[in-house]
């Protein structure tokens, strides 16, 4: 294995205790309000990560993720507060809303290449987003739906709910680790290789017999599911559903914190959106304008670092030791 | 082996006010190595995209073997066994040598599996061994292809045409920019092709064409000017004139006209 292999295989083995530890140590080291911040990182990172399936791997820019993941919040929203729903109906309700709108959206987008796709991504997102505000007896208008949170399980008197917060952190934990862990599959997978190989060049990947546009499509519809379980999470999180999340600018955010973290890694999604949770929730506090500092943290990166902090952080560790002087590159390693 | 293996039927290609290709009908028979020749801006690339499907033809019939393959996509024309390479030479840049052999591999596969890792298909890895192994690239393996020199990515260029087992291979001026040695590597790896798939090359370097060609085909203007053996071709007036005008070329020319 190499050093790098390595060096990344120890960082993760940390990352993961960290993570699941986090209930105990956050309060010791803080104080308790952090733990659910990262829990809020954890589905924010996969959020991201469905910006970068589709930038990172497949090479589409899309600003419409914030659709799918609008449509799984209204899923469990919706489901609950409509159709009365139980946890995981009302889970699967968002996921497969999500992933249904990503299919019939998917097939009109991903005929279009670059700036076309980027636009109508955009366009969709405005489409129902307006739908959604305007209308107010299904999705509550600009109030949203607050709902009341189910319980996940119950056996028998005993229930597990997002009410225990420890629960609430570990459910997210393992619902978020179960889909990087798929996405980690995938993108190893002949499947995986043909999205890069579609990243690319579509036309000489089209001349080695893949079906460019069916590619695209499943690549759509599974960045769809990633942000949809994340849509779906970030409803039971805030027992809420509200179309705000809904508007494109905050697709915006997600495709940013995927290239600040490194678009085209797993990890990259992660690091890019605790950089900027962590700053916002930081900053925030003293200073309102804390998004001036994200904008001028994301420029830099994107001129220093066009792959991003994880490929910032492969190029220094790759980097023979007797020619190790890449400005900066200490200050800004963070976690895998 | 006879009968023919691609047929051209009243080919037209037009981009605004210029026929690129005009009313073309050609046939390349079964297990020959065909050559096709003419000056720039004679609609040879034109006529391999029409063939690959990258371009639609405004009419026109291409046939395959048995299969009627005008309006079909890309990908499917590929999925018959028709490979090509291009002029502009087009690989996965950021990939490794490795990676753009075993991914053209895998991607001819009906099914892509989007689980199970693509490293663990042992024989996708050895079959990619062996095209590095005859192309000569082994010691590439781990370059990332957008690293390589010309000459090294147009050699990739020809091992992911061949990884697949192609039935046809449509060759475009596969040696330019190739330096002596690469060339005489490349020749005699199309040489060896040619013993059990048929060759469609477009080629300039006239040392090569009159070396290796069954026969040649020479356009102009998008259509036929003539074809035949390459002497035939270099008997022809209409050609040298046209075209091998060159004095460069002459020597080619006349040896392959005394042959
Ligand atoms: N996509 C396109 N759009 C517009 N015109 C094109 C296009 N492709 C080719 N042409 C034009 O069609 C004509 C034939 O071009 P083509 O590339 O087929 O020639 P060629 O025989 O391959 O020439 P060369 O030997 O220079 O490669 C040229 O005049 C070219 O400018
Ligand atoms: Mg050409």
């Amino acid at each position: 294995m190499s050093g790098r292999a390595l060096a990344e295989r120890g960082l993760l083995a940390v990352f993961v205790v960290f993570l699941l530890t986090v209930p105990w140590s956050v309060p010791l080291l803080l104080n308790p309000f952090w733990v659910s911040v990262i829990a809020e990182i954890l589905i924010w990172s996969l959020f991201a990560a469905s910006a970068n399936l589709l930038f990172g791997y497949v090479g589409l820019l899309s600003f419409g993720q914030a659709l799918f993941f609008g449509f799984g919040m209204y899923g469990v929203g919706i489901g609950i507060d409509h159709f009365g729903l139980s946890f995981w109906p009302a889970f699967g309700l968002g996921i497969v809303a999500a992933m249904a709108m990503a299919f019939v959206s998917g097939i009109l987008a991903v005929r279009l290449t670059w700036h076309y796709f980027a636009i109508i991504t955009v366009v969709f997102s405005l489409i129902f987003y307006f739908i959604a505000v305007s209308a107010k007896s299904v999705t509550g208008g600009d109030d949203g739906i607050n709902f009341a949170l189910p319980p996940t399980f119950s056996f028998g008197t005993v229930q597990y709910s997002f009410a225990d917060a420890n629960f609430q952190y570990f459910f997210i934990l393992a619902a978020v680790a179960i889909c990087f862990l798929l996405m980690h599959l995938v993108v190893n997978s002949p499947l995986g290789k043909a999205f890069l190989a579609v990243r690319e060049n579509d036309v000489r990947a089209s001349l080695i017999g893949l079906n460019v546009y069916v590619i695209r499509l499943i690549a759509f519809v599974m960045a769809g599911f990633l942000a949809g379980v994340a849509g779906a999470l970030f409803a039971f999180f805030g027992r809420y559903a509200s179309a705000s999340y809904m508007f494109y600018t905050f697709s915006g955010e997600a495709v940013v914190w995927a290239i600040v973290g490194g678009a085209g890694t797993l990890f990259g999604p992660v690091v890019g959106a605790s950089l900027f949770i962590v700053i916002r929730e930081v900053v925030s506090t003293h200073w309102e304008h804390h998004s001036l500092i994200v904008g001028v943290m994301a420029i830099l990166v994107v001129i220093l670092a066009p792959k991003g902090i994880v490929g910032l952080w492969r190029d220094w560790v790759d980097t023979p030791a007797d020619s190790a002087e890449i400005p900066a590159a200490p200050e800004l390693r963070t976690e895998p | 082996m006879t009968g023919s293996m691609l047929k051209i039927e009243g080919l037209t290609k037009r981009f605004g006010g210029l026929t690129a290709v005009d009313n073309l009908s050609l046939d390349f028979p079964e297990g020959k190595l065909h050559a096709v020749i003419g000056p720039n801006g004679a609609g040879k690339t034109t006529l391999f995209n029409l063939i690959t499907g990258l371009l639609k033809s405004d009419s026109g019939k291409v046939q395959f073997r048995n299969h009627d393959i005008s309006g079909l996509k890309p990908h499917q024309i590929s999925r018959l066994g028709v490979k090509r390479t291009m002029q502009i030479k087009s690989v996965f840049n950021q990939l490794t040598v490795a990676e753009n052999l075993s991914i053209t591999r895998q991607s001819a596969q009906r099914f892509l599996h989007p689980l199970r890792p693509a490293s663990r298909d042992r024989q996708t890895r050895e079959r990619v061994d062996e095209v590095l192994e005859q192309m000569d690239m082994t010691r590439l393996a781990g370059q990332t292809a957008g690293t390589l020199s010309y000459g090294d990515v147009a050699m990739l260029e020809i091992g992911m045409a061949v990884i697949s087992e192609p039935q046809l291979l449509l060759l475009d001026e596969p040696i330019c920019g190739m330096s002596p040695a690469e060339t005489e590597r490349a020749v005699a790896k199309i040489l060896e092709l040619a013993r059990t798939i048929g060759i469609i090359i477009i080629e300039h370097d006239m040392e090569v064409v009159f070396g290796i060609a069954d026969d040649i085909t020479v356009l102009a203007q998008g259509a036929l000017l003539v074809s035949g053996s390459p002497k035939e071709i270099a008997d022809n007036e209409q050609v040298r004139e046209a075209y091998l005008g060159r004095p460069e070329d002459e020597d080619y020319v006349d040896e392959a006209a005394h042959a």
